[in-house]
């Protein structure tokens, strides 16, 4: 079974959050699974964290609309941030707009990290591709 | 009478010292005798030509003269013409009269030629004639005619012309009673009458237009004029004119009709008209510019420049414009200017300067030419704010039609996630708690389809009826509803609204815009400082601004600005959700013309400015 360390899950929709939970538990094992409900929320535990030495999530699950700071505007500022670990960022979004797949190209290709998009509904998640991916990038 | 028997001396004497250029010649023409008068008159002062032929004489050609000395010699006394260059180059005329010269026994023996110097006869002669006919020429071409009256006699005599235009044959005998028929009956008869009585009887002169219909009924304009001629203190006739003036006042006619035209033309147009002369005076403009200007009549106009009607900034400005045209001498073409009319209001214009030349090509005057824009103006504001309004709509449709998407989309995924996951679970309690959260999910959407039915009847309702609404006791009603809360948070309220501040607003919409924004201050009050909120209100241009402002956590506009007054998903079940409330506060403010903005600062805490018409 895999074993990932910290998973976040940043959305503002309580059921989605539900949803990518239960698929958590359901394919892997994880210690630590934490819920923001906007982007600035996770930001501000990520940033406490690199300065207190806390674990960085290998994995985040993120929405894009959200008030206050919404998916890109975290994508933006979590690029600031340098440290070592490449982390995958799982883009969940009920949106269907072809805008949202052109953003999220263009942050990909700027991103240090590996960034997958899925559209809802999600009924599972592969986390052996998603990190088998992060790994040969 | 008797004269002592002359010597030859004498003779020679007499003769030298007569006044009328004489000599005497003998009978082969030679010259015996001739008085100083001749001599000068012939050049023959100088040389002796005494003894000599006359046709040798410097002046004389012999051709012209010895013919008739000839007839004369015969004893025909003979008068001929002659003439000749004296040696100024002066052109002279002389008449001579050849007297045969007879001897005691009626011998003719000589000739008497004396010679008149008849130059300035002719002169008058010509001139005379000349005059004559220039003047017949002239009574031709003017058409005047000339009249005459003898009261001793009666009689009245027309010239040629006078008849002609009477259009009566030469031989046509006029009285005075026929002469004044001609005239048009009534007041025109009257007053030739009246004249030709004065003229008689007092010696008036009078010159007087008059309408009359000739012999052949045609009707035509004259001037008639008389004079008396008074003799030892008695009028003894009455000379005068008759000038035909039919064409000159059918051409004066028609050119008053023009300008009749052309006033009703430019007073009638809606364009204000007005002519300059080199010094930017005026001294033509029709109706509507005196109009604009708030004068009765031109009068008030002619004359002026632009300093008497206004103020030196403007009057310069035009000043400037109007030389610029004269001297470029180029004509500037329905330009957009503001001018102030009579009231001071200021009138959006489209002005168009054009320089006068006259046939030389010199430039004597500047026209101008205005046009009142001001309700295109309007119109065309009113249309922008459509199209504004438009825009807006459509961009708020776009927007809710993405929300409605967005929305709806993310709820169906939720329902069939939990969908999907129900059939694959086996277990009860598991099973039990997805119907649940399916439950939920089924609430949130009710939810967000009561919100966003919200939010279409504030859009569909833009134009619902709005009141003036005293915004202290607006403020009281909200703070009263939320007592509890407040009281629960240790809120404090300043209200800082001077009393009688209005408000133009839906009640309902007002109510729900202060309520939501006191909550909003309530759920993001500073956890280490008891909340305040204060209330201020400023008129500002037609509009009232109230600013809520409130000493919570504050936010990052820069980051967050743009989605401050968005919609998002809610959390059913946290308080801590910003979720629709501002998105419906904004769109209502926007329903009611108004504007709503933020200030804040993260940590200090957030104004929210509320812009509505007073």
């Amino acid at each position: 079974m895999i074993n990932i360390n910290t998973i976040y899950i940043v959305d503002d929709d309580a059921i989605t959050t539900f949803g990518i939970k239960k698929l958590i538990h359901k394919s892997i094992r994880c210690e630590t699974v934490m819920e923001f409900e906007n982007g600035e929320q996770a930001m501000r535990r990520i940033k406490e964290n690199l300065s207190k030495g806390g674990p960085i999530p290998d994995l985040i699950f993120l929405d894009i609309n959200m008030p206050i700071m919404d998916g890109w505007q975290f994508l933006d500022e979590f690029q600031k941030i340098t440290f070592d670990k490449k982390i995958v960022i799982n883009i969940i979004t009920s949106s269907i707009d072809q805008a949202d797949v052109d953003t999220w190209e263009s942050y990909k290709k700027k991103i240090p990290h590996y960034l997958n998009y899925s559209i809802k509904p999600i009924f599972s998640i592969d986390f052996k591709e998603l990190l088998a991916a992060n790994m040969a990038n | 009478m008797s004269l002592p028997a002359m010597t030859l001396t004498t003779v020679n004497n007499l003769v030298k010292q007569l006044p009328i250029p004489t000599a005497l010649l003998d009978a082969d023409f030679k010259l015996v005798h001739a008085s100083h008068s001749w001599l000068e008159h012939f050049d023959c002062t100088k040389g002796q030509y005494f003894g000599k032929c006359i046709s040798q004489l410097p002046q004389f050609i012999e051709s012209q003269v010895l013919a008739q000395l000839k007839f004369c010699m015969e004893g025909t006394p003979q008068k001929l013409l002659f003439d000749t260059q004296t040696s100024n180059t002066q052109y002279k005329n002389y008449q001579f009269t050849c007297t045969p010269l007879y001897n005691e026994n009626e011998n003719i023996i000589g000739i008497i030629l004396q010679a008149e110097d008849i130059s300035h006869y002719l002169e008058n002669e010509v001139r005379f004639e000349k005059l004559e006919n220039l003047l017949k020429d002239q009574s031709e071409m003017s058409k005047v005619g000339t009249w005459e009256y003898h009261i001793a006699t009666q009689e009245l005599s027309w010239s040629k012309m006078t008849k002609k235009i009477h259009d009566v044959p030469e031989n046509y005998q006029p009285n005075v009673d026929t002469a004044i028929d001609f005239y048009t009956c009534g007041h025109e008869r009257n007053t030739i009458a009246m004249f030709f009585h004065n003229g008689m009887t007092k010696g008036q002169s009078w010159t007087t237009k008059s309408k009359m219909k000739t012999a052949k009924g045609k009707e035509k304009w004259v001037i008639s004029s008389g004079k008396p001629i008074i003799r030892d203190n008695k009028i003894i006739r009455l000379v005068g004119t008759f000038q035909d003036i039919t064409e000159q006042e059918k051409a004066e006619q028609q050119i008053r009709e023009r300008e009749q035209i052309l006033h009703t033309l430019i007073d009638n147009i809606p364009l204000n008209i007005y002519i300059k002369d080199l010094n930017l005076k005026k001294i033509l403009v029709n109706k509507a510019e005196c109009d604009f200007l708030g004068v009765p009549n031109a009068q008030e106009l002619l004359g002026k420049s632009d300093d008497d009607f206004f103020d030196k900034e403007m009057a310069t400005k035009l000043r400037d414009e109007d030389l610029e045209v004269i001297f470029s001498e180029k004509p500037i073409f329905s330009q957009e200017r503001i001018l102030p009319n009579k009231t001071g209001k200021e009138i959006p214009m489209l002005v168009s300067k054009i320089p006068l030349k006259n046939l030389g090509g010199q430039i004597y005057a500047l026209l101008g030419i205005g046009m009142d824009i001001s309700s295109l103006k309007e119109k065309e504001n009113q249309l922008r704010k459509l199209i504004n309004v438009t825009s807006e709509q459509n961009k708020k449709l776009i927007n809710f039609a993405h929300i409605v998407s967005h929305n709806l989309r993310s709820h169906t995924a939720n329902f069939s996630m939990l969908l999907e996951f129900l059939m694959q679970e086996k277990d009860d309690t598991e099973k039990e708690q997805l119907v649940t959260m399916l439950s939920q999910a089924a609430q949130n959407l009710m939810e967000t389809l009561e919100n966003l039915n919200i939010v279409v009847d504030i859009n569909a309702n833009t134009d619902m009826e709005q009141e003036h609404l005293d915004l202290s006791k607006k403020i009281q009603q909200s703070v009263r509803v939320l007592d509890a809360y407040l009281k629960q948070k240790r809120a404090k309220i300043i209200t800082n609204i001077p009393p009688g501040t209005t408000i133009k607003a839906a009640p309902a919409y007002l109510d729900n815009i202060i309520l939501n924004i006191l909550k909003n201050a309530m759920i993001y009050s500073h956890p280490d400082r008891p909340p305040v909120i204060t209330l201020n209100a400023k008129k500002e241009g037609g509009t009232t601004v109230l600013s809520i402002q409130d000493n919570g956590l504050g936010i990052d506009l820069d980051k967050y600005g743009k989605k401050l007054f968005g919609m998002y998903k809610t959390f059913h079940n946290n308080k801590d959700s910003r979720g629709i409330g501002l998105f419906i506060v904004k769109t209502q403010v926007e329903a009611m013309g108004g504007t709503i903005d933020a200030q804040s600062q993260v940590g200090v805490g957030s104004t929210f400015n509320i812009r509505l018409h007073d």
